[in-house]
């Protein structure tokens, strides 16, 4: 399949209109924007049938891709930092309701301060609505992740949101791989939600539980979600299988296979840290482990992935105020379970949109051998920037 | 005496029953519900083919304890302040789908005059084809009646306790209409459970225009107003007769009906039914200040609408719920 | 136990499983109870319900239901006082209903289209049963023995049936045809009729004793009360009833330049009346009692029916009410006039209530004859035995004569009864006493509730004025020509339509449509109160809005059993 050049947004757009989606409803935040202006455009220039509608609020857009999506049709909608905080309470709601939808977050910091800079803090504020996240190292993942996220969500019956940095990915034009609408037709299927609201069968939704019944309707939610696993590996199986293009599944580990230490990130910044590998192969051999999917949080794969290593760093662009690493806290619990589990190294790193340049990754390297790592750091903290009560 | 009941069984009869009821009985609402009546009535004009978005609210809460609704028809609730975005993407999906079920969105007062109203605003703005009914009982009953903007001048709830130094509510009812009506949308009007027969066809009237449609549903709320379980039409009515609830039509955005008062009755008829003015009877100068502030608003609506009747009709406040001899009054 | 569907949704309509009745401490109940028109109808007649049939289209079945209390609709129609208007709860509202035109309109529809009385045919053994005097107690009493499956024999001591309604009731009230047509079918529903039959001159009670097996006296009062002023009778003075009822039946009438006429009921006015058609320029009534009007207490008003009493002021009678004959002015042997004085009725020690004369207030009134109208008297052939020396008989109120099993008796030959309608209703309740009599079985249950105007709900109502009666002009009234003109029926459908329906369900659905639970099933079928809908006490809550805004007072709430 040919390779054409398309921005990140524009690629994204593409990929939702491949899986046809009947409504779309979206807010202007950057860097979101661009994904919407293209699915508008394809809607205008007749290339996709689908009603969009430009609502007032992402509090709203994710109200009205849950009311399409619960009347019988595939919905979607993007969302950014602020935008996607607005919508948390609807996230929650349309998780519990058991859902399918598909949001992309175009990941971007959260304020105060103001900053349109690319970290996780926003998609990491809610990850326990109860929707699956699934986190794209680049711009031909954003696509293939975005038509497996339909796939994903209407098989399981539990919304997704796609992860895809923004900037880094969302402005960037590279070269990428579009599939053919009936490889994605194929691959997707009809909508089928087995709730639709319909005057045939008028069913009740989003009731009121007593607590007789509160602990089992969580539990179900949560086996839902473990059991998403398999439905994540199978998609990029099957796509894999289709496309000679492969995801990562619920995440994937690049490197030498003896070496002792490894990084665990996710995001983008794999696309730097996978070039410095290779640039720093024999000066600091370690492996990468790409996280893809942090819900589910893959809590077996990350044990094998694991198997062997003395030293986990764990570089992540969010901080849990007050804690530290988030997905460094998930993994530490996950991997107590193994009989030798590797020293965890918590970073955070990229905050705000901060460049990650390439000697980080040695620098990261050699941070795992020292005595006695700090429990967490932000790995490019620039104390002198700080007052000196501050730092 | 306990009558003889007739041959066929209270569950047969019910089956069988001349119009399609959206809301069956076993639910929830407190004795004498003016909401669960105003339901009613609403879902009773809109028949079987309908989707419906429930904004949070003592409706959706007396309606819905899982494992049990009380819905015949497709319903959903999400959340509080989101039901006319809700309905906006059902309609968005069935216009998709090339369906003609007609959506319709219901929330209180606190779920639309409130927290809902910015959703609602949208929903206006881009003329989704939808009817948002909003079930107006003027106070946040659901947690326990606290004032919303919809709450009545002078009215007490237990955020607006009347004391030495307040005599209830502060700050005047929200005047949606206009702010609905500003949104130039195809209908929007006024209603009240006390006439049936003008809220249905304000209904169907709502449902038959192409675009958003809204309209505000006065209903009475026993427990909130204190009034008796009985008085709610009676209540309800005199909110008509007295000018303070005007029972309005505009169409994008003009005035064209206005349900005319034959008999203009003293603000204090209604107000003295309800414990909630019951602060504005005592013999105090700021409660008899109040009252005539609540008599003038009442006057200023009946000028503003041109309320007050020029000859009786059968449309105006005391023909307009006049019964006939077997049954099913018109509209 | 439920087991979890997934995000919790739920199926339609499953609220059922939840049974809200438990919640009710009280509960609605449907429950007819009585108008009040019903109630003040001395015949028995409950206009509420004929009115319901006439608003629903339907005349004959509207006639059937009134003639189940009174056969003869079509006579009462047009004399009677109607206090079912006075106690018309619509009075209180806008207007009374016009019942007694309507009721007259269903009794002419009724002769027009030969509408059969809703009886069915004697059984062979059927029990025999007399009937004494053939006027409005002794022809009510006689229909409804008859309908309720008795052989009647009716005598009467006149050649015609009617009894006063024949004798003394002049054709501007009461036209002769109709009168006709209405006793004339009435006696075809199978009783056995005995004219020229009198009393104590051509059998005695005995006799019918011998072969029937209940006797019904209803032989009115047919003589004039004696009166005199301290003794003083005018020379050729008659009483009133008998000139009346000469003139019905031969037409002739004394002459007169003035008269004054002493009493204030029916037979008073009509004189008074008669004898102004015929052209005596000066006709007076004196009465003790008021003229009736706004504000006059009922016992202070003037028997006489107010209608007629207003019409002879029209037509030029003049009363003097509240006066009293103090003496005669005789010069010679003649009546020169009368000197009358004010009178009240007061209530004097140990509560009676007497007429007391105000000295000092006489005034003389010249008239050339003086005519007493106060009232008759029960002629005692053949009933010595019941009468026991007094005036009246005084049976019970279901014309039980105590210490004489098996008679009863009713109308004028009662003390008390006064109007054509009374009379009726005496006949109709006797009929039924001499059924259950007959049968040892009870007596019909006491009355129903009765429904006043505060257990309405006015606000389902539109004030409508009442359709007018048209009446001849007081210049083109004579004493043959109906004065009253009657109700079209499509008129009388219209008034029909005013009615509150007072205890009574109208199937206006408001109960059905202002239920917040849903608790009110309507049904096709009718259910055992005669209406079309049903409380599901599974769901009802009590709140008891239905009953509070039922129109018409038929929705009681009753404590929770």
């Amino acid at each position: 399949m040919a390779q054409q050049p398309l921005e990140g947004s524009q690629a994204i757009a593409q990929a939702v209109a491949l899986c046809r989606p009947q409504v779309v409803a979206a807010y202007p935040i950057t860097p979101q924007t661009h994904i919407v202006e293209n699915l508008a455009k394809l809607i205008a220039d007749g290339k996709l049938a689908c009603e969009l509608v430009s609502v007032e609020s992402e509090f709203s857009a994710a109200s009205v891709v849950l009311g399409a999506a619960a009347a019988g049709s595939r919905a979607y909608t993007a969302t950014s930092s602020q935008g996607l905080l607005l919508m948390t309470e609807v996230l929650f709601n349309i998780a519990g309701l058991r859902v399918p939808l598909v949001l992309t977050c175009a990941n971007r910091t959260v304020g105060a301060p103001v900053s349109l800079g690319n970290d996780h803090q926003d998609s990491m504020a809610v990850r326990d609505a109860g929707w699956v996240q699934l986190y794209c190292a680049d711009n031909q993942e954003a696509i293939d992740t975005t038509i497996h996220a339909f796939r994903i969500a209407e098989r399981c019956e539990l919304p997704v949101m796609v992860c895809v940095d923004g900037f880094t990915l969302t402005h960037t034009l590279e070269p990428l791989e579009v599939p053919a609408q009936q490889q994605v037709d194929n691959f997707v299927g009809p909508y089928a939600f087995a709730r639709t609201l319909k005057p045939t069968d008028p069913i009740t939704l989003g009731t009121v539980l007593s607590h007789e019944f509160y602990p089992e309707v969580r539990h179900a939610h949560h086996r839902a979600l473990l059991d998403a696993q398999e439905e994540i590996v199978a998609a990029d199986r099957e796509w894999h299988a289709l496309t000679g293009r492969s995801t990562g599944g619920l995440l994937s580990i690049e490197g030498p296979p003896d070496a002792q230490t490894a990084i665990l990130t996710i995001g983008s910044i794999l696309g730097t840290l996978a070039d410095a590998q290779a640039e720093y192969r024999d000066q600091a051999p370690a492996k990468l482990i790409k996280l893809r999917a942090f819900r589910p949080f893959p809590v077996d794969a990350l044990k094998q992935a694991c198997e062997g290593l003395r030293e986990l760093v764990v570089v992540e662009r969010a901080v849990s105020l007050g804690s530290g690493g988030i997905i460094a806290a998930e993994v530490r619990a996950a991997l107590s379970e193994m009989s030798s589990p590797p020293r965890v190294h918590s970073y955070a790193i990229g905050l705000g949109g901060r460049d990650v340049p390439m000697n980080a990754y040695p620098k990261l390297v050699a941070a795992a051998q020292s005595e006695s790592p700090p429990r967490f750091a932000i790995f490019d903290l620039q104390p002198a920037k700080l007052p000196a009560e501050d730092r | 005496m306990t009558l003889e009941q007739p041959t066929k069984s209270c569950s047969e009869l019910r089956r069988a029953q001349p119009v399609f009821r959206g809301l069956e009985a076993g639910h929830r609402a407190c004795q004498g519900c003016g909401q669960a009546l105003a339901a009613r009535l609403v879902t009773e004009a809109i028949g079987p083919d309908v989707l419906i978005a429930n904004a949070t609210g003592c409706l959706e809460v007396f309606t819905t304890a899982w494992p049990q609704s009380a819905w015949r028809v497709p319903w959903l609730h999400s959340v509080f302040a989101n039901t006319a975005a809700v309905a906006s993407g059902m309609e968005a999906a069935l216009k998709a789908q090339k369906r003609n079920t007609k959506v319709v969105a219901f929330g209180g007062d606190g779920g639309t005059f409130d927290i809902g109203l910015q959703a609602l605003s949208g929903m206006l703005e881009r003329n989704h084809n939808v009817l948002y009914v909003c079930f107006d009982n003027e106070a946040y009953m659901n947690t326990g009646v606290q004032r919303s903007s919809s709450t009545p001048h002078a009215a007490e709830t237990t955020t607006s306790p009347p004391g030495r130094e307040r005599a209830g509510k502060r700050h005047l009812k929200k005047d949606l209409v206009t702010i609905i009506a500003a949104h130039r949308i195809p209908y929007a009007a006024t209603a009240t459970v006390a006439y049936p027969s003008d809220l249905r066809k304000k209904v169907r009237r709502g449902l038959q225009v192409e675009g958003a449609a809204f309209i505000v549903v006065h209903s009475p709320c026993p427990l909130g107003w204190g009034h008796e379980n009985a008085l709610g039409i009676e209540v309800a009515r005199l909110a008509v007769q007295t000018g303070l609830y005007p029972m309005i039509e505009l169409e994008r955005g003009e005035l064209v009906g206005a349900m005319p008062i034959r008999e203009v009755h003293p603000v204090t008829d209604y107000l003295r039914l309800q414990d909630r003015f019951k602060h504005l009877f005592a013999d105090d100068p700021r409660a008899r200040e109040e009252l005539e502030h609540l008599q003038e608003l009442a006057n200023h609506n009946i000028e503003v609408y041109g309320l007050r009747a020029q000859k009786p009709d059968r449309f105006d406040s005391e023909g307009a719920d006049t019964v006939r001899r077997g049954g099913m009054r018109t509209a | 136990m439920a087991t979890l569907t997934r995000g919790a949704f739920a199926k339609p309509g499953t609220s059922l499983q939840f049974k809200t009745g438990d919640w009710r401490l009280q509960r609605p109940v449907y429950l007819h109870r009585n108008a009040p028109c019903h109630v003040a109808c001395p015949a028995g007649e409950d206009p509420q319900a004929y009115l319901a049939r006439l608003a629903e289209g339907n005349s004959q079945a509207a006639w059937e239901t009134l003639v189940a209390a009174n056969p003869l609709p079509a006579i009462t129609g047009r004399v009677c006082h109607h206090p079912c208007e006075s106690s018309c709860n619509r009075g209180d509202y806008d207007e009374p209903l016009a019942i007694h035109g309507i009721e007259r309109t269903l009794g002419d529809e009724a002769i027009l289209h030969g509408w059969n009385y809703p009886v069915r045919p004697l059984s062979s053994d059927a029990l025999r049963v007399a009937v004494v005097g053939a006027g409005p107690a002794g022809l009510s009493a006689a229909y409804h023995l008859t309908r309720l499956g008795y052989r009647v024999s009716l005598f009467e001591a006149e050649s015609e049936a009617g009894g006063l309604l024949a004798s003394a009731i002049p054709a501007y009230r009461l036209p002769r045809s109709v009168l006709g047509d209405e006793i004339a079918r009435l006696l075809s529903v199978g009783m056995t009729f005995m004219p020229r039959t009198r009393l104590g001159r051509d059998f005695t009670l005995d006799d019918l004793r011998a072969d029937h097996r209940a006797i019904f006296i209803g032989v009115g009062n047919q003589r004039g009360r004696q009166w005199s002023v301290d003794g003083v009778v005018p020379r050729d003075s008659r009483p009133g009833l008998d000139i009346l009822k000469e003139w019905l039946s031969i037409g002739s009438l004394p002459a007169y330049k003035s008269v004054a006429i002493v009493g204030g009921g029916n037979t008073a006015v009509d004189l008074a009346r008669v004898l102004k058609f015929s052209g005596i320029p000066e006709v007076h009534i004196i009465s003790y009692r008021a003229v009736p009007g706004p504000g006059v207490a009922a016992e202070d008003v003037m028997r006489a029916t107010a209608r007629e009493v207003r019409q002879a002021i029209e037509e030029g009678v003049i009363i003097h009410e509240h006066r009293g004959v103090r003496r005669l002015i005789i010069r010679g042997e003649r009546v020169a006039g009368v000197e009358m004085v004010h009178t009240k009725k007061l209530t004097r020690s140990a509560g009676r209530r007497e007429t007391v004369e105000f000295e000092g207030t006489e005034t003389i009134l010249h008239v050339e004859q003086v005519i007493p109208a106060v009232g008759q008297e029960v002629d005692p052939a053949g009933l010595e035995m019941l009468l026991a020396g007094h005036p009246f008989l005084h049976p019970d109120s279901w014309g039980r004569l105590e210490g004489f099993e098996g008679i009863f008796a009713g109308g004028d030959v009662r003390e008390g009864a006064a109007t054509v309608s009374d009379a009726i209703g005496d006949g109709r309740r006797a009929a039924l006493a001499i059924d259950s009599y007959l049968r040892n079985s009870a007596l019909p249950a006491s009355q129903r509730p009765v429904v006043r105007l505060n257990d309405l709900n006015v606000n389902y109502f539109e004030p409508q004025p009442r359709t007018k009666i048209e009446l001849l002009p007081v210049g083109e009234r004579n004493a043959e020509r109906e004065i009253e003109q009657a109700l079209p029926l499509s008129h009388a459908g219209i008034e029909s339509h005013r009615c509150f329906s007072c205890g009574e369900c109208m199937s206006c659905d408001n109960c059905w449509t202002l239920c917040p639970d849903n608790a009110v099933l309507k049904t096709l079928e009718e259910t055992a109160a005669g209406d079309h809908y049903v409380f599901d006490y599974d769901y009802c809550k009590g709140c008891a809005l239905c009953a509070h805004e039922c129109p018409s007072g038929y929705i009681l709430m009753e404590p929770e059993p």
